[in-house]
């Protein structure tokens, strides 16, 4: 009876227009595709409710045990050892719960999250206990895996945890083809690196982006022991062009003055964006022999390098340059122009007294807003 | 006669197949796309963003018009966004109720001599004002005459921005915490950033010359969601729940759809035709340079967006357009048919609009993805489809009234048509739940999802109505009356009822 | 005994504090956001000898708390620390201009944070 409505209806299907017959395949699939997306979501949310639960009676028990016995443990201040050398009392984390996989991973996620909080020696103890509970080899078994993702994440546990990484393991790493992999172990390389952190600053060809500068200043910028070198080397040598606008980053955020010969010797490159870069580095150094050179080459620049050297003057304040300024900004067209020579004109006022007045006084009144918004001090961009 | 029949079963064969075949490869691009964000993000540290010198600026655009109601908080909670260095730039369209006052009392403004540059046509600004208490320093409120549009406070918001990138808002959208860390990312790390570099060293510097080959992010969107339902207080979302009556959880359920399945899509092949009005990252040069909002169009959105892709065409500049797929933003969306068929006529009506002022672009191969994709797409199977649908049901009539109907297949191609719908919608659901488990129970999503059934019978005849309404109107070229949405007010509500 | 307030969202933070502080001493009210923060000074007419406060938070963030303790003219004054992992230059800088005390940025030294506290609260007893 089954079999033979089935070929009823397998002779009818046979027989249909192509239109149909394409119509009732894909009845089929669709049918099957929702009821699958509704099983999907329904499985997926029990499980994500499964594991909210699970950590959420996890999360305290390794609270209560890290402060109670790791943190708060006066006994284990002792002086005359460094601090990977106490024996912490681990035992108190020899239950059930913490042979399991998951919850390996909720300890590692919580100590990072503690060390983001703290430092000192209330972070070196959590290191410790992360190496003495041996999470470390947790780690390192997803830094074996095949998986890109996977790898990332053990680099940002390893670098988290300020754990050393052979060489070996991560130079092949930092020339990945997949991008994201490739930053993280450039970044944890910085970090962990002994010898020569700064190493691929010589060999990278490929563009910085942004968002790795972010996270390259952060590294550099936070990690404790690192040797600062001079950065002047990768502006007079780098044939990259972001590794040379990152540079001068950093030597502004580390005022390295040793370097503004280098970063003058940059004005003339052919590049406006790196040209404009380097003149907002020597403005932020207030360098001031520089000024001259920067007025001199004003009127063959792009706008874009013109209102950074404004900028600079204005940064620099020595007073010398305020006619210049002040023909700027009562003569040029642009209303950036004028809006950076004014606030530059407003930062170099303690040299020329009555010009401000002056100016106020003459201008005309769309000049007039643009000095009154460069003196608010409510406004400040 | 049987010529044309054939001619036109033909064409609507082809025509429907590539249709439910383009849904097919946007699911699953979006799919690629979505794991592949959730693989990014199980791990980037968006604090890193809030602790640098190197940080963007961002200047938030909201523009305001009579909404004394809910002002406050909602300018409270645009200023406790997560971020460094952004501003938030109040643009008060000629309220005629206490909006303004409002905001100059609890904000302690005052008003200041600012240098506005304007650099886009709009309606007069007023005046400026800028708090006298600097915990709120990164408050601007913009008073500007009654420009009849969003478009045209969107604008002076614009011009008084002081940063590269501006979110553009609505003043009643809730936003995450996290959205501008999120958003401003993709500008950050955009995959394609290359250099070219020609020739040999220059001697004169010792560069290699470049010429610019790096591919711009020009702006960025996210998902919207309704707010309608969700619990509100002050300005926080403290509980997520899709909307309870049913219109709006028909658009809910419209709204995931089309963010996380179209756009997350299209935003693969970069070819996302709009960034919603509610909620877009945008490059601040290349916006002025396109021109702006235009202040008379009925989709100012898609519109801004067209044009300055068409910019950077215009001028050989690579670009790109990413969408994320977590939900940044909630939206009141209409409660009741009169505002929702206000709206839906209006989209119908921008949608003509844009199709007829870009012709010029659409199917034209100089403009690569946006002449030969963008546009077309949205021609044939957005712009198009409500005519081929109701051409498609006079002939089914014609077809029942002279007896020629074969109706076993008739009712076989509705069944799929009906069905295919169906799996599209429940997908759409499904790819949302990789990002977040946005609802709390699963009653919810199964309730979102069973919409899904109904939808082809009340709410997509609705849209198919209004759309064509939106046509002839376009076509007559009607005076629009221009009504600002009535809002509710969020949060308000519960007040009153616990009053 | 000294009353602390302690406005911060992060969950591990508080915890950590509540150890660095100890309980014979100081008593910290501990809440999780701007709101919370503004209904407890009020609650307790600002009854408090010390305020930490982290930036980024709903409702309110930490500088217009810092400026609403700040601005209270007659009454007595009430030291305030930023704690926060949101430290760049601009925000330090606003920080101290709205009169904050001290600024310390995450991840924390213990044994600094106490030194800090126990220093303001010398100075403003």
């Amino acid at each position: 009876m089954f079999s033979e409505s089935f070929s009823v209806l397998f002779h009818d299907f046979r027989y249909a227009p192509l239109i149909i017959q394409i119509a009732l395949i894909f009845i089929v699939i669709a049918v099957v595709a929702t009821l699958l997306a509704y099983l999907s979501i329904l499985v997926a949310r029990f499980r994500g409710y499964r594991n909210d639960k699970r950590l959420s009676k996890l999360q305290p028990l390794i609270d209560q045990l890290l402060i109670e016995h790791i943190l708060m443990n006066e006994s284990l201040n002792d002086p005359n050892l460094l601090p990977e050398q106490v024996q912490l009392p681990i035992e108190v984390f020899d239950q059930p719960v913490f042979q399991k996989k998951w919850a390996r991973q909720a300890m590692i996620d919580r100590l990072i999250n503690f060390r983001k909080n703290v430092r000192g020696a209330m972070g070196d103890q959590i290191r410790n206990l992360y190496v003495q509970l041996e999470l470390d080899k947790e780690t390192l078994k997803k830094m074996k895996s095949g998986k890109w993702e996977k790898k990332v994440q053990a680099l940002y546990e390893f670098t988290s945890m300020d754990m050393s990484i052979a060489d070996v393991t991560i130079l092949p790493l930092t020339n990945s083809r997949n991008r994201e992999l490739r930053a993280a172990a450039r970044h944890a390389y910085i970090k962990l690196s002994k010898n020569e952190p700064f190493k691929f600053f010589d060999v990278a060809t490929e563009p910085l982006l942004e968002w790795d500068q972010v996270e390259l200043f952060k590294i550099i910028s936070t990690t404790e022991h690192i040797a600062i070198p001079n950065f002047a080397q990768w502006i007079t040598y780098s044939s990259n062009k972001s590794i040379v606008s990152f540079c001068l980053k950093l030597i502004v955020h580390y005022n390295q003055l040793s370097a503004v010969p280098a970063v003058v010797k940059l004005l003339n490159t052919k590049d406006h964006y790196l040209r404009a870069d380097a003149i907002n580095c020597l403005g932020k150094l207030k360098t001031e022999t520089v000024e001259e050179k920067l007025v001199y080459m004003y009127d063959s620049q792009p706008l874009l390098c013109q209102l950074e050297i404004l900028k600079a003057l204005g940064r620099i304040s020595s007073g010398k340059y305020i006619d210049f300024l002040r023909q700027e900004f009562l003569h040029a067209t642009d209303f950036e122009v004028r809006k950076h020579a004014a606030k530059s004109i407003i930062n170099n006022q303690w040299a020329a007294k009555g010009l401000v007045q002056e100016l106020v006084d003459t201008a005309t009144s769309e000049n007039k807003l643009i000095l009154k918004h460069s003196m608010n001090p409510l406004i400040k961009y | 006669m049987e010529l044309f029949k054939n001619f036109y079963e033909g064409f609507v064969f082809v025509y429907g197949c590539t249709m439910l075949f383009m849904y097919a490869l946007l699911a699953m691009l979006s799919l690629r796309g979505i794991i592949r964000y959730q693989r990014k993000n199980s791990y980037v540290d968006y604090n890193k963003l809030l602790q640098s010198p190197m940080a963007p600026g961002i200047s938030i655009i909201a523009p305001a018009f009579n909404e004394s109601v809910t002002i406050i908080q909602n300018v409270r909670s645009l200023l406790t966004l997560n971020y460094s260095k952004f501003e938030v730039i109040i643009v008060n369209d000629g309220s005629t109720d206490d909006t303004l006052e409002k905001l100059i009392n609890e904000f302690e403004l005052q008003q200041v001599d600012f240098a506005y540059n304007e650099r886009i046509k709009s309606q007069p600004v007023k005046r400026l004002f800028k708090s006298t208490n600097s915990a709120y320093d990164k408050l601007v409120v913009v008073d500007k005459v009654n420009g009849k549009s969003k478009a045209d406070a969107s604008n002076a918001g614009i011009n008084a921005a002081a940063f590269d990138y501006f979110l553009c808002t609505d003043v009643d959208c809730i936003i995450e915490k996290d959205t501008l860390l999120r958003m401003i990312k993709p500008f950050m790390d955009e995959d394609h950033k290359k250099i070219k570099e020609v020739g040999e060293p220059c001697p004169e510097c010792g560069y290699i010359h470049v010429v610019e080959d790096s591919t711009r992010v020009i702006a960025t969107g996210a998902t919207l969601r309704l707010a309608n339902s969700c619990e509100i207080d002050e300005g926080v979302i403290t509980r997520v729940r899709p909307p309870s009556q049913l219109l709006p959880r028909f658009q809910e359920m419209e709204y995931i759809r089309a963010y996380v399945l179209g756009k997350m899509g299209w935003s693969l092949i970069n070819c996302v035709p709009n960034v919603s009005g509610g909620l877009g990252l945008f490059d601040k040069e290349i916006a002025i340079k396109a021109g702006g909002y235009d202040s008379k169009s009925f989709a100012e959105d898609m519109d801004i967006v067209t044009r300055m892709c068409t910019y950077m065409i215009d001028n050989k500049l690579k670009y790109a357009i990413r969408y994320i797929p977590t939900t940044q933003c909630w939206t009141e969306g209409p409660p009741n048919m009169k505002v929702f068929s206000r709206q839906r006529t209006r989209w119908g009506r921008g949608l003509a609009e844009i199709v007829t002022i870009h012709r010029k672009v659409i199917f034209n191969p100089r403009y690569k993805q946006l002449g030969l994709v963008v546009l077309p797409y949205n021609l044939l199977f957005e712009f198009l489809a409500p005519i081929i649908e109701v051409t498609g049901i006079f002939y089914y009539i014609y077809l029942i009234i002279t007896g020629q109907i074969n109706w076993p297949y008739a009712l076989i191609l509705l069944l799929f048509v009906y069905l295919y719908s169906i799996m599209i919608t429940t997908m759409a659901i499904w790819w949302d739940h990789i990002t977040y488990r946005y609802y709390k129970t699963w009653r919810e999503v199964i309730g979102l999802a069973l919409m899904a059934f109904i939808e082809p019978l009340i709410y997509h005849p609705l849209i198919v109505f209004f759309a064509l309404r939106g046509y002839y109107f376009f076509l007559i070229g009607k005076k629009h009356s221009w009504g600002n949405m009535q809002r509710q007010g969020f949060g308000q509500k519960k007040k009153v009822q616990t009053a | 005994m000294s009353k602390i307030l302690l406005v911060e969202d992060d969950e591990v933070m508080p915890k950590i504090m509540e150890r660095i502080l100890h309980r014979e001493e100081y008593q910290i009210d501990h809440v999780t956001n701007g709101k919370e923060a503004f209904a407890k000074l009020e609650e307790t007419n600002f009854g408090y000898d010390l305020i930490i406060t982290d930036i980024m938070m709903p409702y309110a963030n930490g500088f217009e708390i810092l400026s609403k303790v700040k601005n209270r003219p007659d009454a007595k004054p009430i030291p305030v620390i930023i704690v926060s992992n949101a430290g760049n230059e601009d925000m330090i800088l606003e920080g101290f201009k709205l009169g904050a005390d001290d600024f310390l940025k995450k991840p924390v030294i213990p044994g600094e944070l106490l030194i800090r506290v126990k220093r303001l609260l010398m100075q403003y007893r």
